[in-house]
């Protein structure tokens, strides 16, 4: 069966490309609809990590109470030495955040401050550029996300000012978390004095490692109880709970968009459908040749189908590609209130790109092979005639 | 016993409030190596029996027997695997497929054998040979003139070696000189390969080459004139 189908590859290929301009147009626009596809999928497959992944569960994150922008939650930088002592508490690490726009943003530039040791620790950073024992002596040194820094054109030696912050980069990182790529970060000490003196002391949130086995709902509320004897109340949420609160408004339309994904596919349907219609009526005659030659009405249907998935499966091809590519070099994200959203490209994503692609081909293709499959020979040879 | 035996064959189709019947009742036996010419008036029902005994039709009543199959009894997908295997086709109209060469429309009936590649390129040489046309071979449908597209349509029609030839009107398209030209091959497919042929033509100079010629009127067969092969046909074989 499958050498049979390989025989009439060249029919295929060259049914295809007899009407090259028509098939160009409809992988192009497959390809373009496939694009804002991938796109839209490397949006919410940001998402998802963000607040699915074992970090966002394994991690608390102290805020001040009733406080969302990063610029106003000040909590004090020792409540940290205080949550260390708890129960199910496995580290806690004082964080400063600093950004340059607390709405969204996808050019958002976020800076994290935290003790350079703590961070190492804490963090599961890569240096792809510069050095840790730069960072950690040098007082205005900053590692920058390599998100960031092929958004900004950064490398080791650069110097990079926005608004009040001015910082030297001693290194690139890379991470296993995406979101990571699009921060930041110095210490925590030079990060207070860069902000003014009202914030020495200060910390915008307080990074929570649970220890194994720790319930996080007890050692959050366990955290909030005992700071509350404090100056400043707090609120304490696992860092997925945190950040799905953080991006609640982002959330919102990410998951709105997973409609202009199912438009899209829609689109590519609709598009290589009527361009395979087109195709198939243009040759009744030939395909009615081809029965009375003794190609069963099947094998009819899976040649019209073949064409239909090749077409879409290009054009998916074709769009997953160039958004892979350009999620790949683009570095992009959208954050709000400090917190990031990366769009990356992946495996899975380019696996389902193309998948669907080839999935809405063998769909768009079924009607039109049923046309071609289901006409009588006589009627179709004496309609041509 | 004859190749193709038909028996009681009838087609009738509504055409609005009127039963049109091209086909009443028809017997026919047809043996193997005749050349048989179908003539009549439009709408008698020639190429309807044609298109019968090709089995890309269906009766309403009677049998076509072809070699022991009685075709009129197979699914559709049986019947698709018999045209392959028994059938071959040559239209008026020629019919190649545009986008492939005179080798690759002559090759596609061969696609569908269960044959080595060795053994389908063999036989498509032999076919373009057969034709004479081997030189023009790597050349699309639209750089052939009409008499070469007839001749690639008779040797996609042969290249499987099939058990029975139909032809409908195969040189109804052509010019004179082209027309006489595709008798003496379609004479020399019959004489020399023994190929059972079965043509329907307008044409009673064309029609005279068969050795067999029958008249079709009102859905019957009303004429069957036997003769002898060479003292009707044109061709002799070079």
């Amino acid at each position: 069966m499958i050498r049979l189908a390989g025989r009439f590859a060249p029919y295929v290929f060259k049914t295809l490309w007899r009407h090259r301009g028509r098939t160009l147009l409809t992988v192009g626009g497959a390809a373009v609809a496939m694009f804002v596809f991938c796109f839209v999928g490397a949006v919410q497959e940001g998402l998802r990590r963000l607040t699915d992944d074992e970090d966002a569960s394994r991690t608390l994150i102290v805020f001040q109470e009733n406080r969302f922008c990063p610029t106003s939650s000040r909590l004090p930088q020792d409540y940290a030495t205080t949550v260390r002592k708890l129960a199910g508490v496995a580290d806690a690490m004082p964080v400063q955040v600093w950004t340059n726009n607390c709405r969204a943003s996808l050019d958002i530039v976020v800076f994290n401050g935290a003790p350079p040791k703590q961070l190492r620790q804490a963090r599961d950073l890569t240096l792809v550029d510069g050095s840790w024992g730069a960072f950690e002596s040098r007082r205005d040194a900053a590692l920058v996300g390599r998100s960031v820094a092929q958004r900004r054109g950064l490398s080791s030696g650069s110097q990079f000012t926005i608004g009040e912050m001015s910082v030297h980069v001693v290194g690139v990182f890379t991470s296993s978390t995406p979101a990571e790529e699009n921060l930041i970060y110095t210490s925590l000490d030079f990060l207070q004095y860069a902000r003014g003196n009202e914030f020495v002391g200060l910390a915008t949130q307080i990074e929570v490692t649970l220890s194994p086995g720790a319930d996080p709902d007890e050692v959050a509320r366990r955290i909030d109880d005992t700071l509350a004897a404090g100056p400043v109340a707090t609120t304490t949420r696992t860092k997925g709970a945190f950040q799905t609160s953080t991006l609640s408004d982002l959330v919102d339309l990410i998951e709105f968009a997973h409609w202009l994904g199912y438009a899209c596919l829609t689109l590519v349907l609709a598009l290589v459908a009527t361009t395979t219609v087109m195709s198939v009526q243009d040759r009744i005659q030939e395909h009615a040749v081809l029965q009375t030659i003794g190609l069963r009405p099947s094998r009819i249907f899976r040649l019209v189908v073949a064409e239909s998935m090749l077409v879409c499966t290009l054009g998916g091809l074709i769009g997953t590609m160039v958004a892979l590519g350009t999620l790949s070099v683009g570095g992009l994200a959208i954050g709000a209130e400090g917190v990031t959203i990366a769009f990356r490209p992946s495996v899975p994503l380019a696996v389902l790109g193309v998948g669907v692609a080839m999935g809405v081909g063998v769909v768009a293709g079924v009607f039109p092979a049923m046309q071609a499959a289901r006409t009588p020979i006589v009627t179709a040879l004496r309609q041509a005639a | 016993m004859p190749l193709v035996e038909i028996r009681n064959l009838t087609k009738s189709f509504r055409k609005g409030d009127e039963v049109i019947t091209p086909l009443d009742a028809v017997d026919l036996d047809v043996e193997a190596g005749d050349f048989l010419s179908m003539m009549g008036p439009s709408g008698t029902g020639k190429s309807t029996l044609l298109n019968l005994v090709s089995g890309i039709d269906r009766p309403n009543t009677g049998s076509i027997t072809v070699d022991g199959v009685e075709i009129t009894r197979l699914s559709k997908g049986r019947l698709a695997d018999w045209r392959a295997a028994n059938l071959g086709y040559i239209f008026q109209t020629h019919n190649l497929v545009p986008v492939l060469t005179a080798y690759e429309n002559v090759e596609l009936p061969t696609l569908l054998l269960s044959i080595t590649a060795g053994e389908r390129r063999r036989r498509v040489e032999l076919a373009l040979d057969a034709v004479g046309l081997r030189d023009r071979a790597n050349h699309y449908p639209r750089q052939l003139s009409g008499g070469q597209e007839q001749r690639v349509g008779i040797a996609r029609a042969i290249v499987a070696h099939p058990t029975v030839v139909v032809a409908d009107e195969p040189t109804g398209s052509l010019d004179a000189s082209t027309s006489e030209q595709i008798q003496v091959l379609l004479t020399r497919l019959n004489q020399e390969l023994g190929i059972t042929l079965l043509m329907v033509t307008h044409d009673p100079d064309v029609a005279a080459i068969a050795s067999r010629r029958l008249h079709l009127d009102r859905g019957k067969i009303v004429e069957a004139a036997p003769e002898s092969v060479t003292s009707n046909s044109r061709g002799a074989l070079s």
